[in-house]
């Protein structure tokens, strides 16, 4: 259910799998309230964070932990908690916007070469296996060297890289309904293909769709992290929080672990728990069908 | 001359820091202090190689087509100069003898008669009027030492004459820096378009010699035991540069992988610090950290300008960004640019009316009044960044310190690789109000920084324009006397810091850190110019 990040990132399809057969509905019902409070967290920032976000105080520099911030100041005295809650907005808002142009793209290429089948199916397979075969980094990289770099050309560039991972799936998705009775019954009756596919077919494979993009969420967080930890996505003073661990980074050499562990925890959490979310959603949708 | 900085001597290294080492990443304060030094302890003995560690890779050998600092640190090694910049940043003879003017305009090099190419051809005056000649071309990176040259002769087999339109005092000193490397017209020539390039030769004369460079992997020097000098012969037979991001070199040094770097960020020495293996010193550099305006706009009143500089937290950005290893600075260059009359100049420096280093609320009244009486600009104002840690923090402080005063700023940032190009492309420079950059001269004379102020000069791009100022520069320039010259210096520095197109931020000593087998190399910022690798050595008489 799990597919390959279009950036290389790590998947977590195999463990999520164990959890699965291992009855992990604790860990779905752990994962959703975290997810459901990081969200929370996202819509309220301005009243759940205990500072600006962005507020210099060069007084406060590297503080660790403890009673005046808890999760500790970064390199500039900013307030870590008052950080990576602001930073959940573009972090959340940037994977979806990417996966909301991929799935308007991929889901349209898939369901057009499964329903057309043909040499439709043959150029757009060859298409998507060219954009499949092609690094997804080395794309994204391309794209920001040709439109410079910032979060907008970012969720762009990852979107069109995450367009044929999403329209193979589709497609397999499309194939297996295309075959079943219902569909021919509405060819019979003359309902245009337009309409077959906008009102039954896409409608239909949207349980296995669902599941399979809230598990691309995690990875789509994690591409852009990855551009904005390499300077390509997200921009000073963003408290995004692939940019946070890239700002932490210096703090390392200096000793001070917390200015890129606690962005990297929440990218881990939140990954990890969209990873097992996403899976238990799809198995029930599925089951329900 | 005992180079040290005047209002520190000693830099601190904030105790918060230092503490981590002992109590594992908590807070702390107390203080641990390096003196400024020129220069590190005389090696006992040879050395087989050292690994060197460079910020980057040299994008190119040719100085007169770029010269970066990891260039100079590798060449400077390998390309000797008319004349020589020395540890303690004073100027002496190099190939030249001695350099004297006749008169107002004219400036006579004797060359040293024993002065050598590599394969032992004598160093010509032909040589010389050569090598100027594509220094000064236009485009070239040192074209702007030789604006008042008029002409360049050959008036014996080993003396050169300069003709200039005016006396300039900064001429000579110049010769010092990459304006006065003397090619090997011969070797420049045989390599054509592969000069400066991996597949190019070094074409000059110097304790070692250009023997590979590996594009990313290494630049390899090995010592000229045919070099003209024996005084400079060098200790080591083989200097073996690479690179990497200065998180990966202070875990060279850490580890023992290399001997030795000079470090690009000063607060990189922090962590190194710990090391009871790893020597760490400083020295006195021209460098400081400034906020270059360009032609924009949004900050070409300079009471916006002066505005943003009251509000800048300067002491912060010193401990943010460099580990409390640089020092809230007034002006735009070092101590180590002052060369001569230093007392003057510290007492000028003393008397400015500084910038403040913690900003308090009297300052941000101050500021704030300023920018009302000049107006708001209506466009946000744009600071240039390239995700650089030091320069992503002085970004970071002045978008603070703008708000704080009524100032809209944001941050753009731009590739690492295009940053240099703000130097060089106005259409960059439109798209921005100021970048952060750390300029260098190598120069110790401070009228060798304060012309870049004069309305025709190629870096006064904020379009300041002072006919009193333009005068002064040339009087300064024509200035042989040391004390004239020094008082029309701190005059200059007066109209910069009042005008203040360039904001200074923190002047950062150079930072040396070297592995506990190797010993010699000089602490100040002469590395950029001298042949410092030949000073190295062993630390203890065993070899390697």
């Amino acid at each position: 259910m799990t597919a390959q990040s279009p950036t290389g990132a790590v998947t977590m399809g195999a463990g999520i799998r164990d959890v699965r057969r291992n009855g992990g509905r604790g860990a779905l019902w752990v994962s959703s309230g975290f997810l459901v409070a990081v969200v929370l967290a996202a819509l309220f920032a301005p009243v759940v964070a205990p500072a600006d976000p962005n507020a210099i105080d060069f007084g406060n520099i590297w503080a660790p932990p403890g009673a005046d911030h808890w999760l500790g100041t970064d390199q500039m005295g900013r307030d870590l908690l008052s950080r990576v809650v602001h930073g959940a907005r573009e972090s959340l808002l940037g994977p979806l916007a990417l996966l909301v142009l991929a799935s308007v793209l991929g889901v349209a290429m898939g369901t057009l070469a499964a329903w057309r089948r043909g040499w439709v199916d043959v150029l757009l397979a060859r298409v998507t296996d060219v954009m499949y075969a092609f690094p997804g980094l080395l794309f994204v990289v391309l794209v920001i060297a040709v439109f410079g770099s910032g979060m907008t050309t970012a969720v762009i560039a990852l979107g069109l890289a995450f367009t044929p991972i999403i329209a193979k799936f589709t497609r397999s998705v499309a194939l297996a309904e295309c075959s079943k009775p219902y569909i021919d019954a509405y060819r019979v009756q003359g309902v245009s293909g337009l309409v077959i596919c906008l009102r039954y077919l896409i409608p239909n494979m949207a349980p296995a769709l669902l599941g399979y993009l809230v598990v691309l969420f995690g990875e789509g967080l994690m591409s852009l992290a990855t551009l904005s930890f390499l300077g390509f996505g997200a921009q000073p003073p963003s408290s995004e929080w692939g940019l946070m661990v890239q700002e932490g980074q210096s703090a390392l050499i200096q000793g001070v672990l917390w200015p890129a562990l606690v962005p990297g925890a929440a990218i881990a959490l939140v990954v990890v728990a969209f990873n097992i979310v996403g899976v238990r959603v799809a198995d029930r949708l599925n089951s329900r069908r | 001359m005992k180079d040290r900085a005047p209002r520190r001597s000693r830099a601190v290294i904030p105790a918060a820091v230092l503490a981590l080492a002992v109590t594992a990443c908590t807070a702390p304060p107390a203080g641990t202090e390096i003196d400024l030094t020129t220069t590190t302890a005389a090696p006992a003995g040879e050395l087989d190689s050292v690994t060197w560690m460079l910020p980057s890779e040299p994008t190119s050998l040719d100085l007169d087509a770029n010269g970066g600092t990891a260039q100079n640190t590798v060449l400077a090694n390998v390309c000797e100069r008319l004349m020589r910049v020395a540890p303690d940043l004073s100027i002496g003879p190099g190939l030249a003898e001695y350099a004297e003017w006749e008169d107002d305009d004219t400036v006579v090099f004797r060359l040293n008669p024993d002065a050598a190419f590599r394969d032992g051809a004598p160093i010509t005056a032909d040589d010389v009027v050569w090598s100027m000649e594509r220094h000064s071309a236009e485009g070239a990176e040192e074209s702007d030492e030789y604006t008042n040259v008029e002409r360049i002769e050959a008036t014996g087999e080993r003396e050169v004459t300069v003709t200039m339109t005016q006396r300039d005092a900064v001429f000579v000193p110049a010769m010092a820096g990459n304006g006065g490397i003397v090619y090997d017209r011969r070797a420049l020539e045989a390599d054509g378009d592969a000069y400066g390039t991996p597949q190019g030769s070094d074409a000059c004369t110097g304790p070692y010699r250009l023997a590979e460079w590996s594009s990313g992997s290494r630049v390899v020097l090995e010592r000229d035991d045919a070099y003209w000098n024996p005084e400079k012969a060098a200790n080591v037979a083989r200097v073996e540069f690479r690179w990497a991001v200065e998180n990966a070199v202070v875990n060279t040094l850490n580890t023992g992988e290399s001997d030795g770097a000079y470090l690009d960020t000063a607060s990189a020495a922090v962590p190194l610090l710990r090391d009871e293996t790893v020597q760490v010193y400083q020295g006195p550099s021209t460098n400081v950290w400034s906020l270059i305006t360009t032609e924009r706009g949004g900050l070409a009143d300079p009471r916006l300008r002066r505005a943003l500089s009251l509000a800048l937290e300067r002491d912060g950005i010193s401990r943010s960004a460099f580990g409390g290893l640089a020092e809230p600075w007034s002006t735009p260059l070092g101590p180590g640019g002052w060369g001569y009359e230093r007392e003057r100049f510290e007492e000028a420096y003393e008397a400015l009316d500084a910038a403040p280093s913690d900003p308090g609320e009297r300052e941000l009244e101050e500021a704030r009044a300023l920018v009302e009486e000049a107006g708001a600009p209506e466009e946000p104002l744009v600071i240039a960044n390239d995700g650089e840690p030091a320069r992503t923090i002085i970004a970071n402080a002045t978008v603070d310190a703008a708000a704080k005063i009524g100032l809209e700023m944001r941050i753009l940032t731009v590739p690492r690789q295009q940053f240099g190009s703000y130097y060089v492309d106005p259409e960059l420079r439109a798209q921005v109000d100021l970048f952060s950059d750390e300029y260098w001269i190598s120069k110790n004379d401070p009228v060798g920084f304060y012309k870049n102020g004069a309305s025709d000069a190629g870096v006064n791009y904020s379009g300041f324009a002072d006919e009193d100022y333009d005068r002064l520069v040339k009087e300064a320039q024509a200035a042989t006397d040391d004390a004239e010259r020094a008082e029309l210096a701190v005059e200059l520095q007066e109209r910069w810091t009042e005008a203040m197109p360039w904001i200074p931020v923190v002047q950062v000593p150079t930072t040396l850190a070297m592995g506990p087998e190797v010993t010699g190399a000089p602490a100040s910022s002469a590395f950029l110019f001298y042949p410092w690798a030949a000073d190295l050595g062993a630390r203890e008489d065993e070899g390697r």
